[in-house]
């Protein structure tokens, strides 16, 4: 059956009512996949746990002490998958002090998450702090 | 490759027929009268020309719903719809018959019932019946969703006075066996009611030959107008009921409140469709579901829930649903990025709090699989181009999906 279209329909493709910024990112994530094994001075975190059906697997790749390159996957919720590609794009040309300045209000107000999805920006610093857990283990 | 989301959709497919239908246009047309100031707009109840030309009506409608389900026109009581059909004939019946009994009621229902019958039966067995307890089973399905005559038998006790059964499951489509049961519960005098909101003018139904004794009816599921619904209730032998809607004593006193004549006539009409209709409808529609299930194949790891076809033995699942679940993907974001498919999802999608389907939990599926999962109803409009572009649009959105999990190993 086919319905009339309206303008009404014109908000179509965010029916749900997500945030745009969360909306953006979730239909044209950039910076989505992981490096060839074999990249150097690449750092993974990931967070998370499939049985509250959230995982996010973040890899940056350092240059000079900074991130030159990120990666993200994610799956879950459109505000998870957000996240993820939130914090690749954010990430990248920042050094460690940076990425370690991150603050959780910071991501949740970027992209305009609700109390109620707050876990998902929680599980995003989660990966970042795992992430850079492991930074004193590689040589830039 | 990882693609973005397919163009702005111009068109909305819509594969929700179980959730609700359209009118048809025939229908439409039949409610006008009643709908026009000029026209059949007088109380059913009152008796002059006018009041006897709305009765007139009424009771051509009473006619061609009973005509559908092979029951007489007086088994034939309106209500607002199927939910007020079933809390009805539930409370009803346990009303009416817990008032000569003398021990603890008993209800045998099963675990996929639509909410509103596992909500009545939650409500009775905490207030029970004028002081007397009410227990209530509810049974498990089979993973394929089948409760068989034999478990019903098994859970009976004698204290039992009624079993609650639907005939096709709302969410999975699986069809019980009610033309074996409901011999078996009348030779043991127990009633059996039965919710077909889902079956009426999807299969074929004979109450002159299945001894159901109560009966749930929808009009919007059948393209008639939603806020109209019927209950059968028995004649011969008279299943009885204590009345839930107070008043002036409409429908045999079972229910007060002047009838809605347009929706009725609505009804009626769409009944009359429905008949005539039933086996070529059945077969175009099922015909495109198996379609749509045959082009999903592509996808490796999905699962249809509810029976089907396969498998030793065969369970009949009714002509316009196909339920699914996907293997690796997270069900809001499966529905959120189908914009342009009208479909419902298993998922909890806005509430934090909101389970997964009880429904396909009670079919042994795990909280990540009944969240995964969409179920499509295919209706009286639907397209072969709308189920090929509804295939595609799937196929691509769980393989991006699976594309963008760290979890997934192809």
């Amino acid at each position: 059956m086919n319905m009339p279209s309206t303008p009404d329909f014109a908000g179509l493709d965010n029916l749900f009512g997500y945030s745009a910024p969360i909306w953006q990112r979730f239909a044209d994530p950039s910076s989505v996949g992981r490096f060839a094994p074999e990249t150097s001075a690449v750092l993974s975190g990931e967070a998370g746990t499939p049985a509250a059906r959230s995982v996010l697997r973040l890899q940056f790749r350092f240059e000079a002490g900074r991130v030159a390159d990120a990666r993200f996957q994610a799956y879950g919720c459109p505000t998870s998958i957000a996240v993820g590609a939130w914090l690749a794009e954010w990430a990248t040309g920042k050094s460690l002090a940076e990425l370690r300045s991150l603050k959780l209000a910071e991501l949740r107000a970027a992209l305009e998450i609700g109390d109620d999805r707050a876990h998902c920006a929680v599980m995003g610093e989660d990966a970042l702090l795992a992430l850079l857990a492991q930074y004193p283990e590689i040589s830039t | 490759m990882l693609a973005a989301f397919p163009e702005l959709a111009v068109s909305m497919i819509y594969l929700d027929y179980a959730a609700t239908t359209p009118l048809d246009a025939r229908v439409f047309e039949a409610m006008l009268p009643s709908l026009r100031p000029d026209g059949v707009f007088a109380n059913p109840a009152s008796t002059h020309g006018p009041g006897f030309k709305a009765r007139a009506a009424v009771e051509k409608a009473r006619v061609q719903v009973a005509a559908l389900i092979g029951a007489e026109p007086g088994e034939i009581v309106w209500t607002s719809g199927a939910t007020e059909s079933n809390n009805l004939a539930i409370k009803g019946a346990l009303e009416f018959r817990g008032s000569a009994a003398s021990n603890m009621l008993h209800i045998v229902t099963s675990r996929t019932e639509h909410k509103c019958v596992i909500d009545t039966c939650r409500h009775l067995e905490s207030q029970g019946i004028g002081g007397r307890a009410v227990r209530v089973t509810y049974l498990k399905p089979s993973p394929r969703g089948v409760v068989t005559p034999e478990q019903v038998l098994a859970a009976l006790t004698p204290e039992t006075l009624l079993v609650s059964l639907m005939w096709v499951n709302n969410e999975i489509g699986v069809v019980q066996d009610i033309d074996r049961l409901a011999p078996l519960l009348r030779e043991r005098g127990v009633l059996l009611h039965v919710d077909a909101a889902q079956a009426a003018g999807k299969l074929p139904i004979d109450l002159q030959r299945t001894p159901v004794d109560l009966l749930s009816l929808s009009a919007h599921k059948v393209y008639g107008p939603k806020g109209i619904g019927a209950l059968f209730v028995r004649r011969r032998p008279r299943a009885r009921l204590n009345p839930q809607m107070h008043g002036g004593g409409h429908e045999q006193g079972m229910r007060s409140g002047t009838l809605a004549t347009h929706q009725i006539v609505g009804m009626g009409a769409a009944f009359a469709v429905a008949q005539t209709d039933l086996e070529t409808d059945a077969e175009r529609i099922g015909t495109l579901r198996d379609r749509l299930w045959s082009r999903l194949q592509i996808l490796p790891r999905i699962y249809r829930n509810g029976g089907d076809k396969n498998g030793g033995t065969e369970i009949v699942v009714a002509p316009h649903l196909l339920n699914v679940s996907f293997e690796g993907v997270e069900g809001e974001s499966l529905r959120a990025s189908l914009p342009e498919l009208a479909v419902s999802s298993g998922s909890a999608c806005s509430s934090a709090t909101a389970e997964p389907s009880y429904v396909l939990r009670a079919l042994g599926r795990d909280d990540e699989m009944a969240n995964a999962s969409l179920r499509f109803s295919i209706g009286r409009s639907t397209t072969a181009a709308e189920i090929e572009r509804a295939a595609e649009l799937v196929i691509q959105q769980v393989q991006w999906l699976r594309e963008l999990s760290p979890l997934w190993a192809a």
